[in-house]
């Protein structure tokens, strides 16, 4: 029976206390993924642990880059989302366009994008640009890109497959289109040589955003995640960036704005967490959480098996999925499950 | 032990017969299907190949839209994805991806397929490609296509890179060259294997060399015995020159069979697949690999016209002018006779004709192995494992099971220092 509840859950793991074997690491993170599937959560963020991407992820590096992880996990769970953190420095737009449409296909729409608005330090330096980019420069370039891989999403229509086999039409060529893109930073004509989004494109997630990226978060993101901070403030910080959203076109709802907030592993988290959370999401300071741990079996243990229980008590998290696909998990618009 | 042949189950869409997608038994919707890749994958590793191989373009494969919608390779999985998921489905078979040196930066692709050898336990190979076609090109800025020097020289570069990476030997200075400049080693472990599989293709003087000098595996086109001869010695010859030993490569020439309990049975079935063919996509498909846009203007019972050598696919096209000189063939023949194997090497047979066919070769000296692209999926893969590899098996030309846990143990090759 659902129970009507509408705040939404992430959580998103970074490198922990890795085994040293990387198969066994697979298995290890692919519990932890299942685990959460079972819980109910919306989806999973998975970090990419490039030196250049900045903290401590040296000391304990996981032995997988995140798009390859997220495709390997699509396989062995069926109705979490799963979001990659992927580089715009790392990926040309048509290449990681290409990859993310290519895993929403995968895992049966439930991937999504996560792209950070902020350049990592040393990370330039990796891709043949030691003199990385300006603020200025590394925005408009973010922007442009953005813009490149929704639109690349969107070249084929969801009925241009056609399978015609005695009538020799495998699509119809009217249904496919172009991007021609020419922009400051980029040229791409496209289009995607990949089928439509299972939901109709994948998610896109925002992240490390300073107060000048909030208007292209509100004309492209699908989820923002934003850290935490005192209730007043982060109640007009929301109701402001509804109101952008709205001033772009889109549904007020079409993005969902989700706090940070990190748990620790140590079984005491219950109380505290959970009356935060209610707190928060009552305030209508957002519209749920990315509940940020390490990857490791403890912290899961303590959020699905103390946290979560109290939080569907007060009537606050659904019992379960309503549907199959991670735009439909998170309420949104085009969710393919139609 | 004697020497055993190498085996890739080369993946692609529907099945590498153009028409394939159009044939009852294939299946049509394999391109947004990953569990019919997961099948194959698995029916591969029954079969104890080494590997499963997939192709890859960064772009439309054809730019005639009408002629692209007839057939089913406008879309299909990005094969890096795509092998990362069946890495954790299967145990014990190879995976290797096609990845271009001119859209990537080494770095990141280093990074990815070790990834990918780290989800496989060390199953992984890259085979670098400098990519050829304008297509391709204007997805990744306004310039066009590079000429072919220039793409082998950045080729060149990046296989350094990469590889040096993989090796931890990039030095604490890091990368500064002409195309490329990294300052940080990768931050996963070694792989399992020592490195990721080095596969190459290209056949030209410059792409030969660079294959002599840091490939593991050449995958390669050879339509006759003499051609595949000619081929092998002259690349097992250009590895003295860098220090490596002619056993460093596998040579594994493309082989499109198409089997059946009886020689008519499966003559039956290859023309089948022929009557499949729409004229406008044969002929669409041959311009594509002569590199010319205008072949439709010619009489397509004629010979084919004198062309220009172009900045694409130069080896591949040499090997179609010769074939339509050699055996007379006009525009029609010639389109068809490559839209069913796309320039690869056809045999249509028996189990024991197409095993002949392959130990000739084998033993000649003209391959270490062979790539094999079967007409369509599953039909055509499952064919070839239970008919043609048990007869190989027989003959001590193939093995029974797995001698080890990576790719590079199933090839037989050295692990990297």
């Amino acid at each position: 029976m659902d129970n009507g509840a509408t705040m939404h859950l992430a959580v998103s793991l970074f490198p922990g206390t890795t085994d040293p074997s990387p198969g066994r690491e697979f298995s290890r993170l692919a519990g932890l993924v299942q685990k959460a599937e079972a819980a109910g959560l919306d989806m999973v963020l998975l970090a990419d642990s490039a030196p250049a991407s900045g903290g401590g992820a040296a000391n304990s590096p996981m032995p997988f880059e995140a798009t390859t992880l997220l495709a390997a996990l699509a396989t062995v769970t069926s109705r979490i989302g799963l979001v990659a953190a992927a580089s715009t420095i790392d990926h040309q737009p048509y290449n990681l366009a290409r990859r993310f449409a290519s895993l929403d296909i995968i895992s049966h729409g439930r991937s999504g994008w996560n792209a950070t608005m902020a350049q990592a330090p040393r990370e330039a330096a990796n891709f043949s640009r030691p003199e990385g980019f300006s603020p200025d420069d590394f925005r408009r370039r973010s922007e442009e890109y953005i813009g490149i891989v929704q639109g690349l999403w969107q070249g084929w229509d969801a009925d241009a497959l056609l399978f015609d086999q005695t009538g020799g039409r495998f699509h119809d060529p009217g249904k496919m289109h172009l991007l021609d893109h020419k922009g400051e930073f980029f040229s791409v004509r496209g289009p995607l040589n990949i089928a439509r989004s299972p939901q109709d494109t994948p998610v896109l997630v925002l992240s490390g955003l300073s107060v000048s990226d909030l208007d292209i978060a509100a004309r492209t993101a699908d989820v923002i995640l934003l850290d935490d901070g005192p209730i007043d403030g982060a109640k007009a910080r929301y109701e402001e960036l509804k109101r952008r959203v709205a001033t772009c076109g889109r549904e007020p709802n079409a993005v969902r704005l989700l706090t940070n907030i990190s748990l620790v592993a140590d079984g005491t988290a219950k109380p505290t967490i959970a009356d935060s959370m209610e707190k928060g999401f009552r305030a209508k300071s957002c519209d749920g959480f990315n509940i940020q741990m390490p990857a490791q079996l403890s912290a899961l243990e303590d959020l699905v098996d103390l946290v979560l229980p109290e939080m569907r008590r007060r009537g606050l998290f659904r019992e379960s999925y309503r549907g199959a696909t991670l735009r439909s998990h998170l309420g949104l618009t085009g969710g393919g499950d139609q | 032990m004697t020497r055993q042949m190498k085996l890739g189950a080369f993946l692609w869409a529907t099945g590498h017969h153009i028409a394939a997608w159009r044939h009852p038994q294939a299946h049509v919707r394999a391109g947004i299907d990953i569990d019919h890749y997961i099948q194959l994958a698995r029916a591969a590793e029954a079969a104890k190949f080494d590997m499963v191989f997939c192709e890859d373009a960064a772009g439309l494969r054809e730019a005639n839209v009408g002629i692209a919608s007839q057939t089913s390779r406008s879309i299909g999985f990005e094969p890096i994805s795509l092998l990362s998921a069946l890495a954790v489905q299967t145990s014990r078979i190879g995976l290797v991806s096609t990845a271009s040196t001119s859209y990537n930066e080494p770095y990141g692709l280093a990074r990815t397929f070790l990834s990918l050898d780290h989800l496989s336990g060390g199953r992984a190979g890259w085979n670098l490609v400098t990519s050829a076609s304008p297509i391709e090109a204007a997805n990744f800025g306004s310039t066009g296509l590079k000429p072919h020097a220039d793409r082998y020289e950045r080729a060149r570069e990046f296989a350094e890179v990469v590889t040096g990476l993989w090796n931890g030997k990039l030095g604490a200075s890091g990368h500064d060259g002409q195309s490329f400049s990294v300052r940080d080693p990768l931050d996963l472990p070694r792989s399992p294997q020592g490195a990721p599989v080095m596969v190459q293709a290209g056949a030209s003087d410059v792409g030969r060399d660079l294959a002599a000098r840091t490939a593991d595996v050449v995958f390669t086109a050879a339509q006759t015995f003499e051609e595949g001869k000619a081929f092998y010695d002259d690349l097992k010859g250009r590895m003295a020159a860098y220090g490596r030993e002619p056993d460093d490569i596998k040579i594994m020439p493309g082989v499109a069979p198409v089997v059946a309990e009886t020689e008519a049975e499966a003559r039956e079935k290859y023309e089948e697949l022929q009557d499949l063919i729409p004229d406008d996509v044969g002929v669409a498909l041959l311009s594509s690999y002569l590199s010319i846009s205008d072949l439709w203007r010619y009489p397509i019972d004629g010979p084919l016209p004198d062309l220009p050598e172009s900045e694409g696919m130069k080896s591949r096209q040499a090997l179609v002018i010769e074939q339509s000189r050699r055996d007379g063939l006009s525009i029609r023949q010639l389109a068809r006779h490559f839209a069913g194997a796309r320039g690869h090497w056809r045999i249509v047979g028996t189990a024991a004709q197409v095993a002949d066919e392959l130990q000739a070769r084998f033993e000649g000296g003209a391959a270490d192995g062979f790539n094999v692209m079967p007409s369509y999926f599953p039909g055509e893969l499952d064919a070839f494992a239970t008919l043609v590899v048990p007869e190989l098996q027989r003959r001590g030309l193939f093995r029974r099971d797995y001698e080890g846990r990576t790719l590079r143990e199933h090839l037989g090759l050295k692990r990297p220092a």
